[in-house]
């Protein structure tokens, strides 16, 4: 089958604004895992919750303010939702083996999916993008749908301003510190528990934004915590665990490859994305960027 | 202790105990007691409350005359989905709560583990009201079981039918990857093809089931330049189909046609997002016909439950018809007369038409509608237009197809 080079640009650009997607919900997951070393199941479910939270804005407020109010409100309460776990729940299980935080974060994804089931019920929920966004963007002769474009342009936002924060501010600097060496952090003097605490909740928030942000492009319903908290492992696994240019790095190619195996083989797509994470495990089984494991 | 009155004890406890025994045949009426295995938690819940209202709306009607001197009552099981669990439930209804027949379930897999497992072995009669698998009244179709669900081979051949009406020949077919969407991907094709021998299949792709994200499918798809596209997707993968066919505007450039995109249920939630131009199949809308019985079911279904009825209110509500006008025929409760007299069957059902138990196969005979989406003058939300009303015998597989398959 022949393809012209605009299908195949459009392929491109429609991939990577799903990576971006990806990206933001993934650099949260990975930065928790490498912060607090919390292998955070519930991940996917702050997602979900971010979804949730966004349709019940902008029924509030309706009409595009409500959408743009949803993409800042959504993840707040999606931080707040974490702080409180994290204060009650987690801030007294981070010494604990792997095994079991991954078992207790796994329970309370379970239990966040029933709340999720209990607060907005089981109907699937949708919410409108605005207006602005309505058709396709042309670039070079290949059209993307203006919300995906407005996506491509977000990731990259999201992940300069979360280098900025971790490189360039004091706060950031003492959270990388923390996932290197949390004894040191607290033995000169650093509320590391707080510092923790934050950590965990800018990660939620991040799964918070993500939601916000997909949730005018799919169905927002029960189950799409699970869908995305696999993939969420798989990209931050090939990536290189705890390191979020990693996440990008993994994004993007769980992103483009299924973009471009829908297009060249589309009966079997779905293998792509999962073939592409197997040949970099055998080639760099600790991801292709550095783990700070 | 005399030998006569040690044998008079022994006659009086065999009277006794005889008497006790014929007490139920003896005794006045009872209800009915149906037993109903649904999915009432996860995203499937909303249809499985939708049938359990219908049924509830039509019991009320019923029991108000009663049947057989009785009333129908029911109990309800969670199945969650779950196949093993709907077994365990529909067993445990079955033996302890003694129900005379089983009703339930969305779930395809459930509904023919309790067809195999419980109906078939304990001889009691199952009527499966929203699971659309055809196996269950098709290849593993026995005595005991029973569908007023349409199934896939209904829903492909009705899309079959209708789109040979259409002058479109390039067709690509994208769906789910599961048993669903490849059921009507192959019924669709199969009988399109045998009506219009010069259709030619382009491509194919398949998403795994729960997909968020459809557009690099679209856009790959609209880069091969089909006449036309079949989906077959349902569920949360429908809504997120229908997003991303507005989302990168292929709804307005290449026609398509989806089993139930139609459905209030899918296209309400969506509101003027919903695409324009897809067109769909389904066997209930409320809006159509506008038959003088649809419009008092309709209203008589939204004072109760403050929303109107879906599809499988519909079938809910044929099957509490059905099951009622068989008792009545079969003049008392007993498993094997009760499908003797449900056999060919036909009641008049909510929307005015005829409903009939085909007997050879036990699946529910009704229209089917083919209609296109198109932006409600008044209301927020789309609704199928040019409505084309396929009839029963039009869409159904002929009884000697469906043995076909039984025999193989």
């Amino acid at each position: 089958m022949a393809f012209d080079l605009s299908a195949i640009g459009s392929q491109f650009l429609v991939g990577l604004s799903r990576s971006m997607i990806l990206f933001i919900v993934t650099a949260g997951l990975s930065f928790v895992l490498g912060v607090l070393r919390v292998p955070n199941v519930a991940h996917g479910s702050l997602y979900m919750i971010g979804a949730f939270s966004a349709f019940s804005i902008t029924k509030l407020v309706p009409g595009p303010a409500g959408f743009w109010l949803a993409l800042v409100m959504a993840p707040l309460v999606v931080a707040a939702v974490s702080f409180i776990a994290e204060r009650a729940l987690f801030c007294h299980l981070y010494q604990r083996e792997h095994l079991m935080l991954l078992l207790f974060t796994f329970a309370l994804s379970l239990i966040l999916g029933d709340l999720v089931k209990l607060t907005w019920g089981a109907e699937y929920k949708s919410i409108m993008a605005p207006k602005l966004f309505d058709g396709s963007v042309h670039i070079f002769g290949a059209s993307i749908p203006r919300y995906n474009f407005f996506l491509l342009i977000i990731g990259p936002l999201v992940a300069v301003g979360l280098w900025l924060f971790t490189n360039k501010t004091r706060l950031g600097k003492i959270a990388r510190a923390a996932a290197v060496d949390r004894e040191m952090v607290g033995a000169v003097g650093i509320n590391v528990s707080w510092v923790f605490a934050f950590a965990f909740v800018l990660g939620c928030f991040m799964a918070g934004l993500g939601g916000a942000l997909m949730a005018p492009t799919i169905s927002i319903t029960l189950g799409m915590d699970h869908n995305i908290i696999i993939e969420g492992f798989l990209i931050v696994t090939i990536g290189g665990l705890g390191n979020m240019w990693g996440a990008m790095v993994g994004s993007l190619i769980f992103g483009l490859s299924q973009a471009f195996g829908v297009l060249f083989w589309p009966q079997f797509a779905i293998v792509f994305p999962y073939t592409a994470v197997v040949i970099v495990l055998l080639l760099r089984p600790t991801g292709i960027l550095k783990s700070v494991w | 202790m005399s030998k006569s009155r040690f044998s008079g004890m022994v006659l009086f406890g065999l009277v006794v105990t005889l008497s006790l025994m014929m007490l139920p045949a003896l005794s006045e009426a009872r209800d009915i007691k149906v037993g109903i295995v649904d999915t009432y938690s996860g995203p499937p819940a909303v249809y499985g409350n939708d049938a359990l209202n219908g049924f509830k709306l039509a019991l009320e009607e019923i029991n108000k005359q009663g049947v057989l001197g009785g009333k129908i009552e029911f109990t309800t099981r969670d199945e969650k989905f779950k196949v093993d669990v709907a077994l365990a439930m529909a067993k445990e209804l079955v033996m302890r709560e003694n129900v005379d027949l089983l009703v339930g379930t969305i779930n395809s897999g459930a509904s023919l583990a309790i067809s195999d497992g419980v109906a078939k072995a304990e001889k009691v009669p199952f009527i499966v009201w929203t699971a659309k698998d055809e196996k269950i009244t098709g290849e593993l179709g026995h005595r005991y079981v029973f569908s007023t669900a349409e199934n896939t081979a209904m829903a492909g051949k009705a899309g079959g039918v209708g789109l040979a009406k259409k002058p479109y020949k390039k067709y690509w077919i994208a769906g789910d990857d599961y048993a669903y969407g490849h059921a009507i991907a192959d019924a669709a094709w199969r009988n399109l093809k045998a009506l219009k021998p010069d259709v030619e299949k382009i491509g194919e792709s398949w998403w795994k089931i729960g997909e968020p994200d459809l557009v690099p499918y679209l856009t790959s798809i609209s880069a091969a330049k089909p006449d036309a596209v079949i989906f077959c997707t349902g569920g949360a993968s429908m809504t997120n189909c229908l997003k991303a066919l507005k989302a990168t505007g292929f709804a307005a450039k290449i026609p398509s046609w989806i089993h139930t995109a139609i459905d209030h249920a899918v296209l309400k939630p969506l509101g003027a997002e919903a695409p324009e131009g897809v067109t769909g199949t389904i066997q209930y809308l409320f809006y159509y016909p506008e038959t003088p019985e649809n419009k008092a079911f309709v209203q008589a279904f939204e004072k109760a439950y403050g929303n109107p009825p879906g599809f499988p209110a519909f079938n809910a509500y044929i099957t509490a018809q059905l099951i009622a006008e068989a008792y009545k025929k079969a003049g008392k409760i007993d498993k094997e007369k009760f499908i003797d007299a449900i056999e060919g069957l036909k009641v008049k059902g909510p929307t005015g038409s005829m409903v009939e138990m085909r007997a050879c196969d036990h699946q529910a005979v009704y229209p089917m509608y083919f209609g296109t989406t198109k932006k409600h003058p008044q209301q927020d939300f789309v609704i199928a237009t040019d409505i084309l009303t396929l009839s029963g015998n039009e869409v159904m597989p002929t009884c000697d197809e469906v043995m076909k398959t039984r025999k193989k």
